[in-house]
């Protein structure tokens, strides 16, 4: 018990802490490819101490205006405690994994109900484009948590990374992984893929009319995300190295989570954004190539 | 065509003698009747496939008690000019519009109207266009009784007259102010989902009235300086041009070395230029790597024209005449090795952009623009040339060293974003090939012709392809400063090809659209910058400033 309300602190932290110094780091690449001196590796950290210290604007909308960044930070540190980092999910039960992925879409959902509220045309033409992502790219998510469940024979997450330790690659996993990495860019919204916020087209989109405290914590809880969403996809699909002594299993996630987001910087670097029918386009290849897999694990493959 | 030949068709399409006939340099001015205008500029423009440049509206009442209104024609295939001019009656300044036959004359007869007065009859979009909304009606600031330092009455609270969006479709604003726009501008888009189906534009917030300033206050020479100033990046296209048109009007042999040095910086303002608006093409797609390495590449350029004219930009080389500065020998050696290190990195750019279908699928078949549209809307300069419509003034209208120097003009026929960016890639290279002939080449002598005298009553005409296009400066000269000086910069006929390259995108393409006629709205506006007249300076305290911003956001009066 004590083991787990540790694991859920250090979850929470590294979700928490952490997450702001994987925005600087990407900063930081991305720096040194534009042939830029860059900011500050912990840039990230004084932007949203600076967002804090601002006045907290009440904005156009009522109350969904002002819960939004709330709920949507709220979830992803939810989200925190069921996903494991290294170590087993503190709060692992079985068919944890659905609920997981419910708690996932709730960010978005948030996202969209405060820009809905606000009535900016920008904001809701972020929010429609935002759902369109969301109901195109979570599937995907699902389907291939799904495919790994099919094979492990569970629901629940720590059992979908113990059969991949134990058994290695099978086809439909690694077709899933696959399918998980190629949606990963979306769902972190990085470019090409960063199409709801679009801050050239339609101004940051759905957080145009947010500021201050509000915008950090939408901005947190986007950093945080990240953290979840490549470890989730780093322990059911890539959970090696396992020392089984769990310092050094945080510790070696933790720098898997910077090598996976410094490939996701890159590719954002390579990029021009996509329109929406050519992102959408995108995902029903993703969402079929994810069908694949899940079709091969029902074959047992 | 040479000048006999138009003579000749244009008296036997009127079957009429032409009232007057006079030429300057390689300009025909042919005075017409006012109800001959409609039919003389649509065969013009029609059967003998000439392009309108402009208008030039004149308040010539104290001299003959008429105003004059001037259409400007240009053959570019045979390196001539018309003048279509109509004088008309102060009592009744009325002439029927053109627009309903050439679409490409609908700003230009818009500011006609708002400046000197003269109405465009029949003209399918008549509202104001140069002028702030909150003018007062009848007040004409071009006129010569009009005094330049007028200012008037407090305003009253006005908007722009703007188009009804159609039924079931929502407005998205592209402006006033916007991220990927550098200037005020402002596009009214008609969505249905993300889909364009129509579109609107009020710009001219710009307009500070240098031309009145030019034919009250300043003399020719401060003309040069103030046209430099026109434009933050093709300023030296501007004092060129203006030169230019004073001294076809004038009749002054420049020296050959100051043409060639004019052809030089021209160049490198064109590589810095389109190096510029790749990296903003870059950015407005959201392609930030474009951006930042082809602006480190630009900002060599920079320090080298720095080192050239002690500006990286403004570079104040220009007057009436020649040039001010010599390029030294010691420099040429420094010159050829930017270049060359510009080069070989463009080329690692453009080869890096030309692979990268991502860019592609984000270019191509966007913003099409057919080449007869760009005809009709006479489109100029790359936006033109990836239309397959092939003019370009370095070549159809030579002027400074270009008719010594070989260069091809790259043209492509897709119509596209993707086109429009070709043709400013293979341009870069086209410069600094003539930037190398023009170094090579640079013959001796003065840089400044010895006897710059202007003589009244004289009229010039010049063209400068800037980056953007084709820029045009007419001159009517006047005692110690020009009677009318008139500028039509590039972007000034694209833009109004823009809504029909807007037709069926969608608002995520909206941007690079625009982004790719390489707007430049004060260009267009033709805005001053530096003129801070009174000295008074208000000083808002946050307070205030947060109770003006709030009491706006209420939908109240902000000016509390």
């Amino acid at each position: 018990m004590l083991k787990l309300i540790f694991i859920a602190v250090i979850n929470l932290a590294v979700t928490l802490a952490l997450a702001p110094l994987l925005d600087g780091f990407m900063r930081r690449i991305k720096a040194v490819v534009h042939s830029r001196q860059g900011p500050p590796l912990l840039q990230t950290y004084y932007d949203l101490f600076k967002l804090f210290g601002k006045e907290d604007m009440e904005g156009a909308g009522g109350v969904i205006f002002r819960l939004a960044p709330v709920v949507c930070l709220g979830s992803v540190l939810l989200a925190a405690l069921f996903t494991p980092m290294g170590g087993p999910a503190p709060l692992g039960f079985g068919g944890d994994l659905f609920l997981l992925v419910y708690l996932l879409s709730i960010p978005g959902i948030a996202i969209m109900l405060g820009a809905m509220s606000c009535g900016s045309p920008y904001a809701m033409l972020g929010a429609s484009r935002e759902m369109m992502l969301v109901l195109t790219v979570e599937p995907i998510l699902l389907i291939t948590l799904f495919t790994a469940g099919i094979k492990a024979d569970s629901l629940v997450l720590a059992d979908l990374s113990g059969w991949t330790l134990t058994h290695g690659w099978s086809i439909s996993a690694v077709i899933a992984g696959l399918a998980l990495f190629l949606s990963l860019q979306s769902e972190l919204a990085k470019l090409p893929f960063d199409i709801a916020e679009a801050e050239t087209e339609i101004m940051e989109g759905p957080f145009v009319e947010y500021s201050g405290p509000k915008l950090a914590l939408f901005k947190w809880a986007l950093y945080a995300k990240m953290v979840i969403y490549i470890s989730l996809f780093l322990e059911v699909f890539l959970p090696w190295p396992k020392t089984g002594i769990l310092a050094a299993d945080l510790l070696s996630n933790l720098v898997k989570v910077f090598i996976v987001i410094g490939l996701v910087e890159l590719i954002e670097l390579v990029n021009p954004r996509l329109r929406i029918d050519q992102a959408l386009n995108y995902f029903k290849g993703v969402a079929v190539l994810a069908l694949v897999g899940l079709a091969f694990a029902l074959m047992g493959l | 065509m040479t000048r006999e030949e138009l003579t000749r068709k244009l008296t036997e399409h009127l079957g009429k003698a032409l009232p007057a006939m006079s030429t300057a340099g390689n300009m025909l001015l042919v005075k017409i009747k006012a109800e001959d205008l409609p039919t003389l500029a649509g065969y013009v423009f029609n059967q003998l496939g000439a392009r309108l440049i402009t208008t030039v509206g004149t308040d010539r009442t104290p001299l003959t008690g008429n105003y004059e209104v001037s259409y400007l024609f240009s053959f570019d295939r045979a390196d001539l000019f018309l003048s279509l001019k109509v004088e008309i009656d102060p009592a009744n300044p009325v002439i029927e519009s053109v627009t309903p036959v050439i679409p490409g004359a609908d700003w230009a007869e818009r500011e006609v109207r708002d400046l000197i007065g003269v109405v465009p009859k029949n003209h399918p979009d008549p509202r104001r266009l140069v002028l702030a909304d909150d003018w007062p009606e009848e007040l004409y600031p071009l006129r010569k009784d009009f005094p330049y330092d007028y200012k008037p009455p407090q305003a009253t609270v006005a908007g722009p007259r703007m188009k009804k969006a159609p039924e079931q479709a929502t407005v998205m604003t592209v402006g006033p102010f916007f991220p990927t726009l550098e200037e005020p501008a402002y596009f009214r888009l008609f969505v249905e989902g993300e889909r364009i189906v129509g579109s609107d534009y009020r710009g001219f917030y710009s307009h500070r009235g240098i031309e009145k300033l030019a034919d009250t206050v300043l003399d020719y020479n401060k003309i040069t300086f103030l046209a430099e100033r026109i434009c933050g990046i093709c300023g030296f296209v501007h004092s060129c041009c203006y030169c230019q048109a004073v001294e076809a009007a004038a009749e002054i042999e420049v020296p050959a070395r100051a043409k060639y040095i004019r052809t030089i910086m021209l160049e490198l303002e064109r590589l810095h230029s389109h190096l510029l608006w790749l990296g903003l093409a870059g950015h407005i797609i959201g392609f930030d790597t474009v951006l930042m390495q082809s602006w480190r590449i630009r900002e060599q350029l920079m320090w080298l024209t720095e080192q050239i004219t002690g500006n990286r930009k403004t570079y104040g080389m220009n007057l009436v005449g020649g040039v001010r500065r010599d390029i030294p020998e010691k420099l040429q050696p420094k010159i050829k090795e930017v270049l060359a290190k510009v080069e070989s990195e463009s080329r690692q750019v453009v080869e890096a952009i030309a692979g990268d279908t991502t860019l592609l699928m984000r270019l191509q078949n966007v913003g099409y623009l057919s080449a007869a549209d760009a005809r009709s809307f006479c489109v100029v300069g790359p936006t033109a040339r990836a239309s397959g419509v092939d003019i370009d003034s370095r070549r159809d209208h030579p002027y400074a060293a270009y008719p010594d120097l070989q260069f091809t003009v790259p043209v492509y026929n897709e119509g596209d974003t993707w086109a429009r960016t070709l043709v400013r890639l293979d341009e870069l290279f086209v410069s600094i090939d003539l930037v190398r002939q023009a170094l090579g080449r640079l013959p001796g002598g003065p840089i400044m012709a010895e006897n710059t005298e202007v003589p009244p009553e004289r009229e010039g005409l010049a063209v400068v392809e800037a980056p953007r296009g084709e820029c045009c400066h007419y001159v009517l000269t006047g005692t110690d400063r020009p009677e009318r000086w008139r500028v039509r910069a590039s972007t000034y006929p694209q833009l109004q090809a823009a809504p029909s390259m807007f037709a069926n995108q969608t608002v995520a393409d909206a941007p690079i659209i625009i982004g790719s006629i390489d707007p430049c709205f004060s260009c267009t506006e033709r805005m001053e910058t530096v003129d801070v007249e009174s000295g008074k300076l208000r000083v808002y305290t946050r307070e205030e400033l947060l109770k003006a911003g709030r009491a706006g956001c209420k939908g109240g009066d902000s000016r509390a």
